[in-house]
């Protein structure tokens, strides 16, 4: 009986606290986002008048945990099937945070554009009870600035 | 050379716009439909089967659970007790043309429950507590036949059956998925769910009557103790539909019709030996 | 030493080419970072730590990588790659390989 409260208690906890987490996060890649427009990034290997440029490797990456009641969210959806958008919102979530990153590392290098842009999605922890669950992701491309 | 540049991407087209409550709570509702359906399903259909399983099997089982029956009885009153119901349970079993590999094993045990009830292999448990309340042999043997009615229709059986099916139909749903929902099925399937339907009650009063009609050519007093039940009772009605036992107000009314059928007789109630009575 | 992920360094002409220099890390969770982990883990949001240990394992097999790319007397490392995959329960490796080039 004890567990089913604690569970239902952790449940509304990560829903509210999951729920606040996120909202704030989108409005602070929004708010970063706007800033950093002006450093390009595209998936594109060609470099336009490489010549004059140089170039080196920028990185950025972060790990976010899901919530309690996403989890369970998508527990439930499992044993049904279809999409769980409980799990979409925190992926976009941390691509672009990890993007943003890079973006950040660019311009502390001076440079105006980022090109051949890659992401690399992971997790330290898969399946098992008492995990954690979180997404890792690093995003790296090669940042210009002119010569 | 081609432009190069960054539009903005409008917000939420690689975000569903479902709201993740109206997911969580159609999903929860989705699936405790679906699990409920599929444990009822089972276990009618565990029941149903538990019925065919060979009697001798269902002893060996209840032997193989070890030491769950009271003891046997120490005092010689109550020895002599015991002994008095396993005779009034053979002389129905007789009246109800039990199989003759069915044994009824009558346990006398001296806790003030007032309760009797019928278990796996034929046992039937009569507590001290359920004696002192009746008035006459008749109401006992009422009792008694209704339990032996129990196990004739391997009621205990088919329980275990079906509480083993939600048990297992639990525990697999627990595991799949994540294990996600272990946390919140693990304390459901503790639920007790040993107990008998009341369309097995009812069909197990329905069987006691005529075994009592056959050994004492009246049923005077059968309702005795269902009377006394709803006299105790009287300060609250509990649901119908909550207990497994029919009403007992159904009960009685049941057990008058029956009657009312039979021929009218001036036969008093058998009283009960001297020996049952509380010292 | 100059890293890239395209498949030239921009500005300058690839003069030599030395083949495939990679570096690794394995890392796992630790009890410290767990703490907070499994709070996060109700709540959600960032798992500070845990992205520190990602970007410091992401360095090291960079560092790990050009180390290579140096004893074999590149000057550069092109079309840079990444590569994570789950070893086993609580460790996963960050691959990082690229080819290690002579530029002018």
């Amino acid at each position: 009986m004890y567990d089913l409260i604690l569970f239902l208690i952790f449940l509304l906890l990560g829903y509210v606290f999951g729920q606040r987490a996120e909202k704030r996060h989108f409005r602070s890649i929004i708010e970063r986002e706007k800033q950093l427009r002006d450093i390009l990034v595209f998936s594109e290997r060609r470099i336009p008048d490489a010549e004059q440029l140089d170039g080196s490797l920028v990185c950025g990456s972060v790990v976010i945990s899901v919530d309690f009641f996403k989890r369970f969210v998508a527990g439930l959806r499992s044993l049904v099937g279809g999409r769980v958008s409980a799990y979409e919102s925190l992926l976009e979530r941390a691509r672009r945070e990890a993007i943003l990153r890079m973006k950040e590392e660019a311009r502390r290098g001076g440079a105006q554009s980022v090109w051949n842009t890659r992401l690399e999605t992971a997790s330290i922890y898969k399946g098992a009870q008492q995990s954690i669950g979180a997404v890792e992701v690093l995003a790296y491309g090669t940042a210009v600035k002119p010569r | 050379m081609a432009d190069y540049e960054n539009p903005l991407i409008p917000e939420g087209i690689n975000v569903s716009p479902t709201h993740p409550l109206k997911d969580f709570i159609l999903l929860v509702a989705g699936i405790s439909t679906l699990l409920i359906v599929t444990v009822l399903v089972l276990s009618l259909l565990a029941g149903q089967l538990a019925r065919h399983i060979p009697f001798a099997n269902e002893q060996a089982l209840a032997a193989s659970l070890g030491r769950w029956l009271p003891q046997p009885p120490e005092s010689a009153i109550a020895r002599q007790r015991q002994d008095y119901l396993q005779n009034l349970a053979e002389r129905l079993a007789g009246a109800m043309q039990l199989p003759p590999n069915m044994p009824i094993t009558v346990h006398y045990s001296p806790g003030q429950t007032v309760n009797a009830m019928a278990t796996l292999g034929g046992h039937i448990v009569v507590f001290e507590g359920l004696i002192a309340t009746l008035p006459s042999e008749n109401a006992l043997a009422m009792i008694l036949a209704h339990e032996i009615a129990h196990i004739r229709h391997r009621d205990p059986l088919v329980a275990l059956g079906r509480g083993f099916t939600v048990m297992l139909a639990l525990a697999s749903f627990a595991g799949v998925g994540d294990g996600a929902l272990q946390q919140g099925l693990g304390s459901i399937g503790m639920l007790p769910i040993l107990s008998f339907s009341r369309s097995q009650e009812e069909a197990a009063d329905a069987a006691a009557l005529p075994a009592v009609l056959a050994v004492y050519g009246h049923v005077g007093d059968a309702a005795a103790f269902f009377e006394k039940v709803t006299q105790q009772r009287s300060g609250f009605d509990s649901p119908t539909l909550l207990s497994t036992h029919p009403d007992s107000e159904q009960r009685i009314a049941r057990i008058r019709e029956f009657s009312a059928r039979q021929a009218p007789t001036d036969v008093a109630p058998t009283p009960l030996p001297a020996f049952m009575k509380a010292p | 030493m100059i890293v890239t992920n395209i498949e030239t360094v921009p500005g300058q002409t690839i003069v030599k080419h030395l083949g495939l220099v990679s570096g690794n890390t394995v890392r796992s969770k630790h009890a410290g970072r767990d703490l907070m982990a499994g709070l996060k883990n109700i709540f959600g949001g960032e798992l500070t730590g845990y992205t520190e240990l990602l970007t410091e394992s992401r360095e090291e097999a960079v560092q790990r990588m050009i180390d290579q790319a140096r004893s074999v007397g590149a000057n550069a490392i092109v079309n840079v790659r990444f590569s994570t995959s789950s070893v086993a329960a609580g460790a996963a490796e960050l691959y990082a390989y690229g080819t290690a080039v002579v530029v002018e």
